[in-house]
C-alpha cells in the first residue's frame, strides 16, 4: 500500500520539475509587450513630431479664402466711402459732397452729413477710409477736409450703438482760384502733410500742391502753417493718374501715352527724378491701370493687354558712379485676362487687389504669387478699401452697391518662393535669399529665406567636421591600434568626459574666450596648426630612418612620448614664427598714416573684399569640432577595436606593415562603424545650437568665407522663436526652419544607414 | 609491431621518415626560453627543423607548443611583457638580429591560424594580399601569383569562376585552403600551421593533409595538431612538448612506433592529455 502511495505523489513532484512557473510565463509576456510598446513608441514620437512640425507648417501655403457677404445698396451717386474699423457703420460720400451713413447689417441710413458751402460745389471727392478723412475738391480750387470719427454709445441695456463724427476743417486753398478741383489727393508723411489737386485750364491738366507742416508746441496747440500753393508738373500736357505716396515726398504721374513721371520734393518744389515707359516695347504702350503698394516705394502697373510689372524705387548705380535712388523694374507677374480697371493695394501688407477681364484677383506683390480669384461685382469698381487687419474688404462700383467681402488670409507674405527662392524685395538692388524677420518700421515686410539659414547650417557644419573628422578618425585609429591598451584604458574615458560638455559653455569658451583670443595671432595659429601635420609626418619618418636597434629602445605603443615633445616643439617654432610671417606676407598700407601695418584681418578685408568677424566659422568651426570629436572618436574607436584580432594577426603574418594592416585590413573591416561615427557627428554638428548662437555673430550671410559669420536653422529658432507671435507667419517660418532640419537630417541619416548596412554586407566577418 | 605501441593500430599510420636532400639545421632553436610576463611558456627548447620536410608539434593543451610556433615568426612581438632567452636561427641568421626586420621575417615564414581568417575582401585580393602589401602592382604578376596559389592549394578549379566573390561564402574547409593559397601567395620558405585542422571536418581535413604532403616538396612546413593521427600522417619529424618543456623530439616513426620517454608513449597511447 505504501508504494502505491508514493506513487501518485511522487509523478507530479516529478512531472513538476518540467513545467514552467507562471511568473516566469508572464513576465515573459509583459516584458515582450513592454518591449513592442517601446519600440512603437519610439517610432509614433518620431512620426508624431514630424506630423506636429507638418501641421504647424501646412497654413503656411494655403491661399487666401474670400467670401462674398451681400452687397449694401447706397445711393447711386455714391463716388466714395469709408468705414469704421469693424464695417459696422459704412459711410458713402455722394458726388454733392454729402457723407451718407448706413447700417452695414440692414443697410439703413443712420445719418447724414451735408457741408456747408457757400456759392460752392463739390467738384472732387477723395476718401481715405483707413485715416477717416474725406478731401472735397470744390469749385474755387479750394479743398475742404472732413474727418470721420464714431464714438461708441451704450444704452440703458448695454447694447452698443455707433455715432458717427463728421469734423470739417476750413477750406484751403490749394488749386488756382476759380478753376475747379477735378482731383484731389493727400499724403501725410513724416513731416509734413502734402495736399495736391488736379484742375483744368486751357485743355491742359494743371497740379498744385500745398505742404502743411504741423509743428507741435510744448503743451501747447499744435501750430499749423500751410506753404503758399505750388505747381505740380507744369510741363504736362495729358494726364491718366496720379499717385501720390504716403511719404509725401514725390509724386507719380501716369500719362495717357504709357509715360510714368516721377516728381520728388527737393525741399523747395517738386522737380522731375525720373521718366519711365513700362511697356515701352508692348504694341499699346499705354497703361491700364497703376497702383502704388503699402509701404509706397512700389507701383504695380498694368498695360493694355494685362501685361504685368512692378517698378519700385532703390539705389541704383548711375554712369557718373554714383548710386541714386531711382525707380526700376523689379517684378514681372503673370499677365493679366485684359487691361486692369483698377490696382488696389492691402494695408499691413504687399498684397493687392486688381480687377481684370471680369474677374478680381488677389495677389502677392513680393512673391509674384496669386492668393485668390474670383468674379467682380457687376458695375465698374470705384474703390476698394480693405480692412486695417486684412480680414475684409469692401467696394464701392458705380452702380451704387457697397460690395462686401471676408478674407482669410493669415500669411500673405509666405510661398514657396519666399521661402525657397530669390526674391527681389523692395529697396534691394537685386533678388536675393534674405532672411530677416523684424524690423522697428510697420511697413517692413519681414524676409523669411530659409536658403541663407540653410547655407549657414552647411557651412558650420562643414567646418566642423573639417576640423573634427581628421583629429577624430587619426585618433580612434591611432588609439585603437597603436596606443598601449593601458593608455586607452585612460583616454578613452577621458574623451567620453568630453562628450558630456554642455555646449552651451563650449559656446561660451568659444565667443568669450577663444575669439579675442585668436584674433590676434591669427597668423601664428594658421602656422601651428599648418605645420602639425607635416611635424607629425616628418617625426615618423625621423622614426623610420633611425637604425632597429635604437627603435627597439621603445616599446611599441609607446613612440608618443618622443614624438608629443617634438610636434609641440613644432607647433611653438610655427607660432613664433607667426608675426614674421604676418610681416613678410599680410602687409597692407595704414590708411590713416600710410605706414605699413602687418595685420592679416586687414590685409583680408582688402584682398578678398570679403568681410571679416571675430566671432567667425573658424571659431565655431574649431569649438563645434571639439564637441564633436569625442563622439565621432568613441564610435569610431569601437568599430576599430571591434575588428577581430585573427584578421590583424592574418594580415601581419603575411609580411604587412602594422600601417598597411590598419589601412587594407581593419579599416575596410569597420568602415560601417567609421561611417556610423561620421554620420552621428555629422548630426550633432548640424543640429548643434547654443555654439553657434554664442560665437557667431548670427547674421544670416551667405559667403563661404571662413572669417565671417552664419546663421544656422537651429540658431534661428532658438534666437527668435521666444519672440515670435504664435500662429504668425514668423512663428511657421521657424516652425519650416525646424521642418527643414528634421528632413535634412532624416534624409542624411536614412542615406548613411543604407550606406552602412551595404558596407556591412560586403564588409562582414564571419 | 605496432600492436605494442599503438593502442590503435588501424587507425594511425605511420608514414617513413623520408630524406630529402637540404639542410638539416635549416631553422634551429637553442636554449631557447619564453615568457608571458611572470609566467615562463617555454624551457629549455633546443631542436633543428631540416629544410622541407614536415614536422608536427603535439602535446596537450597549454604545453607551449602554439608558443613556440609563433615565435617563429615573432607574432608574438605585440603580446605585452614578453622575453625570451637562447635564440632561433633560420639559415644561420638570429630571428632577434637587431638588422633583422619583423616583415622580412613574416614574409620568408608564412603562417596559417587554427581559426581560418579570410579577410573581407574578394577570393581574388585575399590570394594576393602579401604581394599587394610588397608593392606588387603589375596585374599580370598577381593574376599569376593567385592562379598558382590556389592551384596549389587545391582550390583553383573550386572557386576559379568567383575570384571577385567575397571569401566569406566559402565553406570553412575551402576558407582554410584560401588562408594557405593567401600564405604561399608570395612565396614564403617556411609555412608555420597552428591547427589547419582542427575545425574541419574529416574530408576538408583530408584534403588539407594531402595538400600538406605536396606542399613539402616546396616548403619547410612546421604543424602544431592535437590530432596525433595527423601528425602521424603528415609529418617527417613530431616533437612532443609537456608544461613548456620539450619532451623528446625525433623522426615521426620513432615517436609513434618506439617513442624513448615514457611520458611521450603515456600521451600518444591517449593515457593523459
Amino acid at each position: 500500500m505504501e508504494t502505491s502511495d508514493k506513487k501518485p505523489t511522487e509523478t507530479p513532484a516529478a512531472e513538476s520539475r518540467f513545467t514552467v512557473s507562471p511568473i516566469t510565463l508572464l513576465a515573459d509576456l509583459w516584458m515582450g509587450r513592454l518591449i513592442r510598446f517601446g519600440g512603437l513608441g519610439v517610432v509614433l514620437a518620431v512620426f508624431g513630431m514630424l506630423a506636429f512640425l507638418v501641421l504647424q507648417v501646412f497654413p503656411l501655403f494655403v491661399g487666401a479664402r474670400v467670401e462674398a457677404l451681400p452687397a449694401l445698396t447706397v445711393p447711386a451717386s455714391a463716388v466714395a466711402f469709408g468705414e469704421d474699423e469693424y464695417g459696422e457703420l459704412p459711410y458713402v460720400v455722394l458726388a454733392d459732397g454729402t457723407i451718407h451713413f448706413q447700417r452695414g447689417s440692414d443697410g439703413a441710413k443712420v445719418q447724414e452729413w451735408s457741408p456747408a458751402l457757400v456759392g460752392r460745389t463739390v467738384t472732387a471727392v477723395r476718401s481715405y477710409p483707413r485715416a477717416g478723412l474725406v478731401f472735397l475738391g470744390l469749385s474755387d480750387g479750394a479743398v475742404l477736409e472732413a474727418k470721420v470719427s464714431y464714438r461708441a454709445t451704450f444704452d440703458a441695456g448695454g447694447k452698443r450703438a455707433l455715432q458717427p463724427i463728421v469734423t470739417p476743417l476750413e477750406p484751403v486753398q490749394v488749386g488756382s482760384p476759380g478753376l475747379p478741383c477735378l482731383g484731389v489727393w493727400n499724403a501725410k508723411g513724416a513731416q509734413s502733410r502734402l495736399l495736391v489737386v488736379r484742375q483744368e485750364s486751357a485743355g491742359r491738366p494743371k497740379l498744385s500742391a500745398v505742404r502743411i507742416t504741423e509743428r507741435k508746441g510744448l503743451g501747447g496747440k499744435a501750430r499749423v502753417t500751410a506753404s503758399a500753393p505750388f505747381a505740380v508738373a507744369p510741363e504736362l500736357s495729358d494726364l491718366e493718374q496720379v499717385l501720390l505716396p504716403s511719404t509725401a515726398d514725390s509724386l507719380l504721374v501716369v500719362t495717357g501715352t504709357g509715360e510714368v513721371r516721377a516728381y520728388s520734393d527737393d525741399g523747395v518744389g517738386m522737380p522731375l527724378l525720373q521718366v519711365f515707359r513700362p511697356f515701352a516695347d508692348a504694341a499699346d504702350a499705354r497703361i491700364s491701370a497703376a497702383g502704388l503698394v503699402f509701404g509706397h516705394v512700389s507701383v504695380v502697373l498694368v498695360g493694355q493687354t494685362g501685361v504685368h510689372q512692378v517698378w519700385s524705387i532703390y539705389p541704383q548705380a548711375q554712369p557718373d558712379g554714383r548710386s541714386l535712388r531711382r525707380w526700376g523694374k523689379i517684378h514681372d507677374p503673370e499677365k493679366l485676362p485684359g487691361p486692369a480697371v483698377g490696382i488696389f493695394a492691402a494695408e499691413g501688407n504687399k498684397c493687392y487687389l486688381v480687377g481684370a477681364g471680369g474677374e478680381l484677383q488677389l495677389r502677392n506683390m513680393t512673391t509674384d504669387t496669386l492668393r485668390w480669384q474670383g468674379p467682380a461685382p457687376a458695375g465698374r469698381v470705384a474703390q476698394v478699401a480693405f480692412a486695417g487687419n486684412y480680414d475684409r474688404f469692401t467696394a464701392l462700383t458705380v452702380d451704387g452697391k457697397l460690395h462686401r467681402w471676408k478674407l482669410e488670409d493669415h500669411h500673405p507674405d509666405s510661398s514657396w518662393g519666399a521661402f525657397f527662392g530669390k526674391i527681389w524685395y523692395e529697396g534691394a538692388t537685386e533678388p536675393a535669399y534674405t532672411w530677416q524677420s523684424s524690423s522697428g518700421s510697420d511697413e517692413f515686410e519681414a524676409k523669411y529665406s530659409l536658403v541663407p539659414l540653410f547655407y549657414g547650417t552647411v557651412k558650420g557644419t562643414f567646418y566642423a567636421l573639417l576640423f573634427a573628422l581628421p583629429i577624430a578618425l587619426t585618433a580612434a585609429v591611432y588609439v585603437s591600434q597603436f596606443l598601449r591598451p593601458e593608455y586607452r584604458q585612460i583616454v578613452k574615458p577621458v574623451m567620453e568626459v568630453m562628450a558630456s560638455l554642455p555646449s552651451v559653455v563650449l559656446g561660451f569658451l568659444a565667443g568669450l574666450w577663444l575669439a579675442p583670443l585668436v584674433d590676434p595671432h591669427l597668423v601664428s595659429l594658421f602656422c601651428a596648426l599648418g605645420v602639425l601635420t607635416p611635424a607629425a609626418l616628418g617625426a615618423g619618418f625621423l622614426w623610420s630612418a633611425l637604425p632597429q636597434p635604437w627603435r627597439r629602445q621603445v616599446r611599441p605603443g609607446m613612440e608618443f612620448v618622443w614624438l608629443l615633445p617634438f610636434i609641440a616643439l613644432c607647433c611653438w617654432l610655427a607660432w613664433q614664427a607667426g608675426p614674421s610671417i604676418e610681416a613678410a606676407f599680410f602687409t597692407v598700407k595704414d590708411t590713416a598714416s600710410g605706414a605699413p601695418l602687418a595685420d592679416f584681418r586687414e590685409w583680408w578685408r582688402q584682398t578678398t573684399g570679403m568681410s571679416y568677424d571675430s566671432r567667425n566659422c573658424l571659431v565655431v568651426g574649431f569649438v563645434m569640432g571639439f564637441a564633436v570629436i569625442p563622439i565621432i572618436f568613441t564610435i569610431a574607436e569601437d568599430a576599430l577595436s571591434n575588428v577581430p584580432q585573427s584578421l590583424i594577426s592574418g594580415s601581419l603574418a603575411l609580411g604587412a606593415s602594422r600601417w598597411q594592416t590598419v589601412w587594407s585590413v581593419v579599416i575596410p573591416t569597420a568602415i560601417s562603424g567609421i561611417v556610423s561615427a561620421v554620420m552621428i557627428g555629422f548630426g550633432r554638428a548640424i543640429g548643434e545650437t547654443m555654439i553657434v548662437v554664442m560665437a557667431t555673430g548670427n547674421t544670416a550671410v551667405m559667403e563661404f568665407n571662413p572669417f565671417s559669420g552664419m546663421r544656422t536653422l537651429s540658431a534661428n529658432i532658438a534666437v527668435e522663436l521666444p519672440e515670435a507671435a504664435a500662429g504668425h507667419t514668423h512663428f511657421r517660418a521657424l516652425f519650416l526652419g525646424a521642418c527643414c532640419l528634421f528632413l535634412l537630417t532624416f534624409v542624411i541619416n536614412t542615406l548613411a544607414e543604407v550606406l552602412r548596412q551595404r558596407l556591412r554586407e560586403r564588409y562582414k566577418v564571419v | 609491431m605496432t600492436a605494442t605501441m599503438n593502442p590503435n593500430p588501424s587507425r594511425i599510420q605511420v608514414r617513413p621518415a623520408t630524406e630529402r636532400d637540404g639542410r638539416r639545421d635549416y631553422i634551429s632553436i637553442r636554449d631557447y626560453g619564453f615568457w608571458y610576463g611572470q609566467k615562463q611558456a617555454l624551457e629549455g627548447i633546443s631542436l633543428d627543423i631540416p629544410e622541407r620536410q614536415v614536422v608536427a608539434f603535439i602535446g596537450p593543451s597549454g604545453c607551449g607548443k602554439s608558443t613556440l610556433l609563433r615565435n617563429l615568426n615573432r607574432m608574438n612581438d605585440l603580446v605585452d611583457g614578453i622575453r625570451h632567452v637562447g635564440d632561433i636561427t633560420i639559415k644561420g641568421r638570429s630571428i632577434y638580429d637587431p638588422g633583422l626586420e619583423v616583415i622580412s621575417l613574416r614574409r620568408r615564414v608564412g603562417m596559417v591560424f587554427q581559426k581560418s581568417n579570410p579577410f573581407p575582401k574578394s577570393i581574388y585580393e585575399n590570394v594576393v594580399f602579401a604581394l599587394r602589401v610588397m608593392g606588387v602592382r603589375d596585374r599580370s604578376i598577381l593574376d599569376e601569383a593567385c592562379e598558382t596559389s590556389l592551384r596549389k592549394a587545391a582550390l583553383w578549379d573550386e572557386v576559379k569562376d568567383r575570384l571577385q566573390d567575397s571569401a566569406l561564402g566559402l565553406s570553412g574547409g575551402q576558407m582554410q585552403r584560401l588562408c594557405i593559397a593567401r600564405a604561399i601567395a608570395n612565396r614564403p620558405e617556411i609555412l608555420l600551421m597552428d591547427e589547419p585542422c582542427s575545425a574541419l571536418d574529416p574530408i576538408a581535413t583530408g584534403k588539407i593533409e594531402e595538400l600538406i604532403h605536396e606542399l613539402k616538396e616546396q616548403f619547410t612546413i612546421v604543424i602544431v595538431t592535437h590530432s596525433m593521427q595527423q601528425a602521424a600522417r603528415v609529418s617527417d619529424r613530431t616533437a612532443f612538448f609537456y608544461l613548456g618543456k620539450q619532451i623528446e623530439y625525433d623522426t615521426t616513426e620513432k615517436i609513434f612506433m618506439n617513442p624513448s620517454q615514457a611520458q611521450t608513449e603515456a600521451y600518444i597511447s591517449g593515457r593523459f592529455g
